[in-house]
């Protein structure tokens, strides 16, 4: 049931393609998220060289955009370049590129001083960047000392249900409930024995929620944790069928993004995300 | 360039030469301001024009969503002078996440309906964009909100902002250190941009409506899930580089259901019963915010709006419809922003920073 949609979702990235890599949308400029995505889902050359062409000397691939430099992308870049003196630049960025902390508060108390990934360099962390760090780095550097700090983060913002919001669990006194969205990323990030508990309460999270929050990057993202956690079977065929209409009725909004998750969680790509003890 | 010319001028050349040139207005580097003490001007004059002293604000009174909104909306419309005969229109709702039975986003119904009141006035062409802030997932928002079926309906399209083509654009005013935005393509080219929030409290500003709207056409692929750096720069100091560079050239408030409380979106249902109208997007939310039992002079970024981007001050604003005092229902605010409502203690203002 999958083939058929993963298929049609891999002919949709490669007919949209604008040059060498991936725009955010079909036939827009390539964009280093949606690039880094489109090469995991179709293990594409010519996406990895562009990646490795849009490497700064640094090792981060950005969207800069003024003085606003959003270096998340690097964490995804780093899994799709592959093993090789590239990718161990970009996860090397990552260990010295941690996000800025901010003190516990009244409105926003925090329950440790760890700092995780940001979308924007120099702001603070996120679970949806950091995930994405902890997966790049479990990846490709297993030992990396910033691996504690980030899945301190996730489990000292994991909601009090499990699972993860944005990034905050409380706000002036209300917790905030776990989004599907980013309880999936952050279950990329937690395989195997790194946070146990912290995963298995996002898992419960999950597998009660997916069906309430139908988007297709939702569902794509649902479907790859599960699969990395070896629980699709129950869910694989519902998720696919809900992807399928999605995709039938609103092509996913022409977001390359989730296009390239569902590709992703349709095929046998998710592979290249497991986390191997 | 005089603001005389800068008014004269569409929002779509103003734009579009901001985008390519700029005026060449210099960065203030200090991050915060203190609108009780006037400090020096953030903003640079030749860019915008001296607010209008009888800026026209329309109240209609519309208590059910089921209702027949679109012949209200087309008179409002027709009276606030805007003209969209022959010209492309983007509607910015309010969409920031779902929750059955909450009041978050401004109602799919509401959308339809101006997209209804456009067309009878002759617009070329409408569309829809939002950029979520918090969901990435947009298409689960629109999806369940309702706002995918009530666009289908009357087949207009949907665009979302968080992937547009993009368009740097050099902000005017400097409350941020950003220097330029980067915005999705049909805020920048549309001829008319119509900032369509819910009437809200706001646990960070105070209150969110037609400005603090425009913080959705900010990228959320550049600027992130939630657009963390513009609360770094400030809260209010975003909202005001924000909506003065997306300029909105008509609000449409729907406070039909408000939101009070522990807003944007926890908050609760708050039947205020009533749509504010007008093409002076600060005289709108300084209209609104009163309607809901705040002095809009007292919330920070609403008063320094009221220097140099529309009118806050309430003789300034020329109302029409219905009476502002009869109509006001107060709408509760988290302890922290209880003086912000007429008639409260002032007190000293704390900004928080650093989330959502």
């Amino acid at each position: 049931m999958a083939g058929p949609l993963h298929a049609r979702l891999a002919d949709r990235l490669l007919s949209g393609r604008g040059d060498q890599g991936f725009g955010p949308r079909p036939n827009t400029p390539a964009e280093p998220e949606p690039t880094a995505l489109a090469v995991i889902a179709l293990d594409d050359e010519a996406g990895r060289t562009w990646l490795r062409n849009a490497q700064r000397p640094d090792g981060s691939l950005t969207l800069p955009r003024g003085v606003v430099m959003n270096d998340s992308p690097t964490s995804l870049a780093a899994i799709a370049l592959g093993p090789g003196p590239a990718q161990d630049r970009a996860a090397q960025y990552l260990e010295h590129h941690l996000a800025i902390t901010t003190a516990s508060s009244t409105a926003i108390p925090l329950r440790g001083p760890s700092h995780g990934w940001a979308w924007v360099d120099g702001t603070f962390g996120w679970v949806e960047p950091t995930s994405r760090a902890v997966l790049a780095l479990r990846l490709a550097r297993r030992t990396s000392p910033a691996l504690d700090d980030g899945i301190a983060v996730l489990t000292e913002r994991q909601c009090e249900q499990g699972g993860w919001n944005y990034g905050n669990r409380t706000v002036w006194g209300t917790d905030l409930e776990p989004y599907v969205q980013t309880t999936a990323m952050g279950l990329l990030a937690l395989q195997g024995p790194a946070a146990p508990d912290t995963a298995a309460a996002a898992l419960s999270v999950l597998e009660r929620q997916w069906e309430q929050e139908p988007g297709a990057l939702s569902l794509a993202l649902s479907l790859t944790a599960l699969e990395l956690h070896g629980r699709a079977d129950p869910h694989r065929d519902r998720i696919v069928a809900r992807l399928s209409a999605e995709f039938d009725e609103t092509s996913f909004f022409d977001d390359t993004v989730a296009t390239a998750w569902a590709a992703i969680a349709t095929g046998d790509r998710w592979e290249q995300l497991q986390v191997t003890s | 360039m005089t603001g005389e010319t800068v008014k004269r001028m569409d929002r779509r050349t103003f734009l579009v030469r901001s985008a390519t040139a700029g005026l060449g207005v210099g960065l203030v580097a200090t991050i915060g301001f203190n609108s009780q003490k006037s400090p020096a001007r953030r903003w640079d004059q030749r860019a915008f024009a001296p607010p209008s002293r009888s800026s026209r604000v329309a109240v209609l009174r519309a208590t059910s969503y089921d209702a027949d909104l679109v012949g209200p909306l087309t008179d409002a419309i027709r009276d606030s002078r805007v003209d969209p005969r022959g010209k492309s229109v983007l509607l910015k709702p309010n969409l920031v996440e779902y929750d059955a039975g909450s009041a978050i986003n401004t109602d799919p119904r509401l959308v339809a309906a101006t997209v209804l009141a456009f067309r009878r006035l002759g617009a070329r062409s409408v569309m829809v964009g939002e950029g979520p802030g918090h969901r990435r997932d947009t298409a689960y928002v629109v999806r369940q909100s309702g706002l995918w079926d009530a666009l289908k309906a009357v087949e207009v399209p949907f665009t979302d902002l968080n992937t547009e083509t993009l368009v740097e654009t050099k902000l005017h005013s400097s409350y941020t250190q950003l220097g330029t935005l980067w915005l999705p393509r049909p805020v920048v080219e549309s001829d008319i941009v119509v900032s369509m929030p819910k009437m809200k409290t706001h646990h960070w500003a105070g209150v969110t409506l037609s400005l603090k709207n425009c913080f959705g056409c900010v990228p959320g692929r550049v600027y992130g899930w939630p657009k963390n750096v513009l609360h770094l720069h400030g809260i209010e100091n975003s909202i005001l580089d924000v909506s003065a560079a997306v300029r909105p050239d008509l609000a449409i408030i729907d406070g039909i259901v408000g939101m009070e409380g522990d807003g944007p979106i926890k908050g609760s249902a708050k039947a205020a019963g009533l749509l504010v109208v007008s093409t002076d997007p600060v005289a709108a939310d300084a209209t609104a915010a009163r309607l809901m039992g705040f002095d809009p002079e007292r919330i920070a970024y609403l008063a320094e709006a009221g220097r140099f981007l529309g009118q806050v001050h309430l003789d300034e604003i020329t109302q029409a419809g219905e009476d502002l005092e009869r109509s006001a229902t107060v709408f509760r605010t988290l302890p922290a922003f209880d003086n912000l409502h007429v008639g409260a203690q002032r007190r000293s203002k704390t900004t928080q920073s650093g989330s959502a």
